[in-house]
Order: C-alpha cells, then structure tokens, then sequence
C-alpha cells in the first residue's frame, strides 16, 4: 500500500526523535513527531532559501526550505537525479513543492537528525504555498484533537482511536508518540498553528483572490479576440479595463497564464490560447 | 603468541565448564531422588561466562544448586498422589464426560487408567480430560466442549463450534507465489456472527448446519475471524439454529467494507434491475443496482423482493457486505428487513460529499467517489499514447500485443497519484479530463509532440496540415514534451476528482469521470481553524 504523504510543519517535524524502522525488508520505516504524525513520506510547499552542495566528490545537495515555523533540511544526492538537477539550478528564494520520503540520521545513540529525501521537486506559486499552510494547519489540529483523545485513555488503544473515525496512520502514529516521548505538550501545536496562521494577516489573500478572477476574465477576452492571427496586447488590456480590471492586474493576470502555458504568443505582441 | 595463549585459556574454560556439567549431571540425578522424600528442589541457573577468546560473553548453562522449599499447591499435590482412591472417585463424574465424547470406542476401565496416568505425571485434570478423549476419538470436544461463538476471542485455539453458514464465498489468493483457493464467508449461532477464512474445500454451503471441531481464532478489524485449517473437522449435522437477532449497526456507505455483518444502512435506491438467476436447479430472482447517502454510493444485491422500486428512500437491517470485483457491495435476502422511509434525500445528495481518501483504501475501492487531494506524482505512461482501434489497448511502436501492426488512434491519458495527507489513491484520467485539467486539447498536445520531433506526423494523417509528411524518426514515442507539459502542470495542484475505485494488488485506483482544478478557498479554510481554535480554548 502506497505511504500517504503527510502534511507537516517543520516546526513539529524537527522535533521528532524517535523512528520506527521496517523489521523486514519492504517494510517502511518511519519518523515519529511528539504530536504523532507517522511520516514515511512528506508533502512540503515553503521557500526555498538556500542550497549547497556539500558532497567532498560528486553530488549531495543540501537545501532549506522554510514554513512559518521552522525550516525543513532536504538532500539530494545522485539516486535523486531529477531533485539534484532541480537544485544544482534552481534560484533562491523561491517557492517550491517537495514531495519526499522521511529520513533520520543517528549519529549517535540518542541523537537523531530528521530530514526529508526528495522524490520531487518543482517551483510552485504563492497560491499553492497558502494552499499547504492551510491544509497542514487543518491536519496539525487533526493530530492535536487525536493527541488528546488518546491522553484521556487508559492505556491509549489504536482500536478505539479508529472506532472514533481516526485514520489508521493517525491512530498508530499518536499512540506510539505517546509511549516514546514524556508529556507531549499539544498546547505547543496550538501556538504552532497561530504562528502559521499569522502568515495571512498581511491582506495578501485578497490580492491572490482578485488575481484569480482577474485570470479568468482576461482568458474569456483573449478566447474572444484570438481570432486565427491570435489578440493584441493593447486591445486585450483595453478590454480588461473595460471589464472593470486594473492595467497592472490585466497584465498581472496575463503573465500568470502564459507562465503556465494557457496563453501563449506565437508572434510578438500577439497572443493565443493553447 | 598472545593469540596461542587465549586460544588456551579459553579451551582451559571450556574443560572446566565440561567438568561442571558433570557434576551437574550428577546433581539432576539426585536432585530426582530427593524430591519427593525432601520436599527440596534443585533449581538450574544460567550463569554468563566471559570467555577470553573474542571478549565476547558466551552464555553457558551451568545448574547452581539451591534449596528451595516446596510450595502449597506442590505439596496438596504430593498428598493428593498419596491418596488415589480418594481421587478416583472425585474423577467419576469426569470419566463419565470422557465416555460421553468417545461413545462406544474405550471401556470405562481403560479411561479411567489413561486419566489417572496423565495425573499422576501432574496433568492438570482439563488438560488430562481433553488428552484422554483425543487418544480415543481422535475428536477433543464434547458438546460441552463446544463454546457459542459470541464468547470466541481472537487467538483462542482448537474450538469446537456449532454454527450455521450464514454466507459464503470462493476466493483464489496467493500464497507464497502459489495460487490457492480458500473459502471466506460468514457462520452464526444464538449468540452472533463471525467471518470465517476456510483454507480448504469443505463444501460449504449457504444455510448449512456444521459442527466444527478444531477451529483457532485470529483478529480481523477488531472482532475475531475464525479460520479453518487443514486440521479442522467439518461435518454437516441437521441441528436448527435460530440466528441471533442482535442489533444492526448503523453505517454510512462509505464506511461498508467487505466483511461486514449485521449493517443498517439509511439509503436511495438509485437504480434497479430484475434479475433470473440459477441456484442449484432452482431459478431465482435477484434485484441488483446501485445505493447511496450523502456519504457514497454502493452496488447491492438482494435475494428477496421486498417491493421497494428505484427512487424510494428505505432502511435496511441485517445485510452483509462482500468484495465484487474490487469494490464493496451490500448483499441482503430475507433474513434482512427492509422498510421505506419518508425521508426525502434527492439524487444530486447522494454521493456529493468530499471523502478522506484514507476512508477509500480501508474500503477497498467505491462508487462515485468525491475527493479532494494534491496530484503529487505524474506517472510514466502519462500523456500522449497511441491505442489498438480495434481493443483500444495502448500500443508501443505501433504495435498492438493482441492485433499486431496497427494504425493506431492518438488518446491523452493521465495516471497520476492523488494524496490528501491522510492516503493515496492512483487516478486515471482519460482524454476529457486530461483536457479539462491542463487547458489543451489533444490536438494541441500532438503539434507538442510532432515540432519537438518526438512524435512522427503519419502517426495521424489529419489535422496536422503544415507538418504532414514529415519523416520523423520510427513510429515510436517517447515520453517526453507532452509528459512533461502535465507533469508541469498539474503536479503540487490540487484536484477535485469524482470516480469509482477499485483496489488490487498495486493498491486502490480511481478511474476518474470528472475532474477539477481547485481553486484553494485560504480565507475561508483559515476562518474554519480559527473557529476551531476558540472553540478549543
């Protein structure tokens, strides 16, 4: 069965030490969080900050990327081809979506480093950045109310986790933590949360609002206009200020969709929909 | 030289630990002779010896003698053996359970004598019992050592049962790379209901009455499952039994997953067919279609015409749960009650809200599946493919594996893997949805292919008027601009999906129908935590 990949805050994630490992072979293993997320594999949108090759010979790219609590470690080496070619290039900051495989380094007994194996790589917009912070908060709170439906329990039982409609992994997960780490703090996680939360009280959700309507008005008018010769620039922006839209948010708008190949421009000054 | 000298201390130890074993030996002996007359014991110690080759400490059994005073229950026990006639009459009333199990195939004498033998070597009187009755029928259980199966707990060993086959299906799987056909199903009695796995043919039969002798007990789901093993009896008896009438649980229909008993479901019958079916010699009819509440929808079959009709809103108690072809399916006949409800729940309900894609996997697959989750990974085989226009198989270089050298048909297809964080589910989507989601059409995707040089012109002589004839390479594609153009895409986006799924070896897939972009609602996700928040505090 596939590992789903979990949506986690490097703020909890950089507290994990204690990891399961497979028995057999095939078995996965897994970083276990205090609050009991069960990570064998990641999904991770934040800001790219920096990257490093810090291999003596060869390839080991190191890579940060930071949420709005902590910073995630991410290494790519020659077996992470794509991930390594993305890095050995990429630009910093910038957003970036990783999807990776949960790892730990012990260099000694009672020591362990987490950090995540790329599978995936790629740049990614703001939009999808908001999108992670939201869903790994909602996720973090799912945690949070398990945590504490276990806390109640005497002993913490996986069974009874389910029965009141936890998932498997969640079940597992917050009743391992429970008996590896002593007084898991869930208070923690709810500052964790606001601190996540806090990302948006810059009014920057109505601009990523207006600029997603503004994308769709603006394909309608260039639908319209293409024609076989494809719409000119001047007369699309026109149109849009006729449709109640800014100049600087037509051309906002304009250039978000040919980022993403919907519009493109087979001649200069003219564009058309792919 | 310092190597020499170790090897010699160490078989220097090893003579000493042979001389104690000996003396050891000795000591087990005597230890023998003086247990009854002293009431002492002589207890075997494991003592670690660090040996001095290798450093490593080797374990070595070496009995330390000590005295230990015998306990209570040793000595009733002792006093008891001194008293065998007494005993004998205490075990009258047990021999004669042993006569009832073994019928005509011992004496009484002969009973008797074996119990007591097993006694006085100190085998507790039920142990005893059960090995007397094995030694002369071969079958362990009176009826009174048979158990209801609503007092049978996961890992209970050698059960005997009287139940009576409530459903129950054939399954090939494998075992060990080797195919193997076991038989899954249901058996109940006054008392309840449990799935059994049956590892060989017994000829079970629906309504069948058997006693069961030899039977363990495993976990599945939290409710013990009992299994049937090359060394269980199975025998058909003509015993009634009325099934227990406990209370149906209430499910949603996305929480039905095989093996369920006893479920009530709330739902609207959305579609129904008639069906002729044969059982035995007898021809019967079924109604077979499609269920569904708010949460999902199911596939059912009913053995019994319980005149209800497509659209009406009913309650169903006592039906069971089977896999179909990959996906759950709620059976029901006339032990199930049906009844119609008021309630109104139109179509466009049924089915519309959002899943958690762990509920999915843990059900093995569904119907007109909604969810929501990140297209965290664009699979090989993704994008433009060419396909057999006869089986519509996806051919490579042209070549169909079924009908050969074919002129194969352009289609776009994504196989992608949807994650919520809380599972993962594959999902296919075919060329409507494939354009629905990237903005382009297959056309657009083959001129992609065709000026990047990856793709032959004469693969499709149409609508590609300015580059027909171009003599591009074999006819082969590789993965390549179109592959990539998704992955660019569509990867890290999430998607709302609505699909039926269905699970095999590989895990659970969604054959997707209709697909979304979605357009992330941040603010009002954001309000929903906050809310959640204060509420918590």
């Amino acid at each position: 069965m596939r590992e789903p990949a979990l949506r986690v805050f490097a703020g909890e994630y950089n507290e994990a030490s204690h990891v399961l490992k497979g028995e057999m072979e095939k078995t996965p293993s897994y970083v276990i969080t205090p609050l009991g997320a069960k990570a064998n594999r990641l999904f991770i949108v934040g800001v790219l900050t920096d990257v490093e090759n810090v291999a003596q010979e060869g390839e080991m790219w190191r890579a940060h990327i930071s949420d709005p609590t902590g910073i995630y470690s991410i290494y790519a080496g020659q077996y992470q081809s794509g991930p390594a070619a993305f890095l050995s290039q990429a630009e910093t900051p910038s957003y970036v979506a990783v999807v990776g495989k949960a790892r730990a380094y012990e260099p000694e007994e009672g020591t362990i480093f987490v950090s995540v194996r790329p599978e995936m790589i790629k740049e990614v917009d703001a939009i999808l950045r908001d999108y992670w912070i939201v869903e790994t908060c909602r996720h973090t709170y799912a945690r949070m109310e398990a945590m504490k439906e276990a806390i109640g329990m005497n002993p913490p039982s996986v069974y009874k986790l389910k029965e009141l409609g936890y998932p498997q992994l969640t079940a597992e997960g917050v009743v391992e933590a429970l008996s590896v780490y002593k007084d898991v703090d869930v208070e923690h996680y709810q500052f964790l949360i606001s601190e996540a939360l806090s990302h948006f009280e810059s009014g920057k959700i109505e601009y990523v609002k207006e600029l997603g309507e503004a994308e769709k008005k603006i394909l309608e008018i260039v639908k319209q206009c293409e024609g076989d010769e494809g719409a000119l620039w001047d007369e699309i922006v026109d149109n849009g200020e006729k449709g109640g839209l800014e100049r600087n948010l037509v051309e906002e708008a304009l250039a978000a969709l040919m980022d993403r190949g919907i519009v493109y421009e087979p001649i200069l000054g003219k564009l058309k929909t792919a | 030289m310092v190597y020499a000298e170790s090897r010699k201390l160490a078989t220097g130890s090893k003579s000493i630990q042979f001389l104690l074993r000996k003396i050891l030996s000795i000591l087990k002996l005597l230890r023998g002779i003086f247990k009854h007359l002293l009431g002492i014991t002589i207890c075997a110690k494991q003592v670690a010896v660090r040996t001095l080759e290798g450093q490593k400490p080797r374990r070595l059994s070496m009995f330390v003698p000590c005295f230990m005073p015998y306990t209570s229950s040793k000595i009733l026990y002792l006093l008891a053996h001194f008293n065998v006639n007494k005993m004998s009459e205490d075990l009258g009333t047990v021999v004669d359970e042993i006569m009832n199990a073994v019928g005509s195939a011992a004496s009484k004498e002969d009973v008797e004598g074996n119990l007591k033998k097993f006694i006085e070597y100190g085998v507790p009187v039920e142990q005893a019992k059960q090995a007397v009755i094995k030694k002369y029928g071969g079958i362990g259980f009176s009826s009174s050592g048979e158990k209801k199966l609503g007092s049978v707990e996961p890992n209970d060993k050698r059960l005997g049962l009287l139940g009576k086959i409530v459903a129950v299906e054939e399954r090939e799987v494998d075992v060990k790379g080797e195919k193997k056909r076991i038989f899954r199903g249901l058996i109940g009695d006054e008392t309840a209901v449990l799935s059994f796995t049956a590892w060989k043919d017994f000829g079970l039969e629906q309504d069948d009455v058997v006693r069961i002798k030899n039977a363990y007990a495993g976990e599945w789901g939290g409710q013990p499952r009992l299994n049937f093993s090359e060394w269980t009896e199975v025998e058909k008896t003509d015993d009634s039994i009325d099934l227990v009438k406990r209370k149906a649980q209430h499910y949603t229909v996305i929480d039905l997953k095989p093996g369920l008993s006893n479920v009530e479901v709330r739902v609207k019958l959305l579609t129904m067919e008639e069906r002729d079916v044969n059982v035995g010699d007898e021809s019967k009819k079924v109604y077979t279609g499609l269920m569904g509440d708010k949460t999902g929808k199911i596939r059912y079959t009913s053995w019994s015409n319980f005149d209800v009709k497509e659209g009406d809103v009913v309650e169903i108690k006592g039906a069971y749960t089977k896999s179909w072809r990959g996906t759950p399916q709620l059976v029901f006949d006339e032990n199930a009650k049906v009844g119609k409800l008021d309630e109104v729940m139109p179509v466009e309900m049924v089915g519309k809200e959002k899943i958690s894609i762990y509920k999915i996997v843990e059900a093995g697959g569904g119907v007109d599946l909604n969810i929501e989750g990140v297209i965290i990974e664009v699979q090989a085989g993704s994008g433009l493919i060419y396909r057999c226009p006869k089986c519509r198989r996806a051919i490579r270089d042209g070549v169909c594996v079924i009908d050969g050298e074919v002129e194969g048909i352009p289609d776009l297809r994504i196989k992608a893997v949807v994650d919520d964080g809380t599972g993962a589910v594959n999902a296919i989507f075919d060329r409507n949805t494939t354009e629905k989601l990237t903005g382009k059409t297959l056309g657009g995707y083959e001129k992609m292919a065709v000026q990047s040089g990856e793709v032959p012109a004469v693969a499709r002589k149409t609508d590609i008027g300015e580059v027909k004839g171009s003599t591009v390479g074999a006819e082969e594609m590789k993965e390549g601009v179109v592959e990539n153009d998704i992955k660019n895409l569509l990867v890290a986006h999430p998607v709302h999906v609505v699909g039926n799924a269905l699970s095999d070896d590989y895990g659970v897939t969604v054959i997707v129908q209709d697909a979304d972009i979605v357009t992330p609602a941040i603010q009002e996700e954001r309000d929903k935590i906050l809310a959640k928040m204060e509420a918590m505090k």
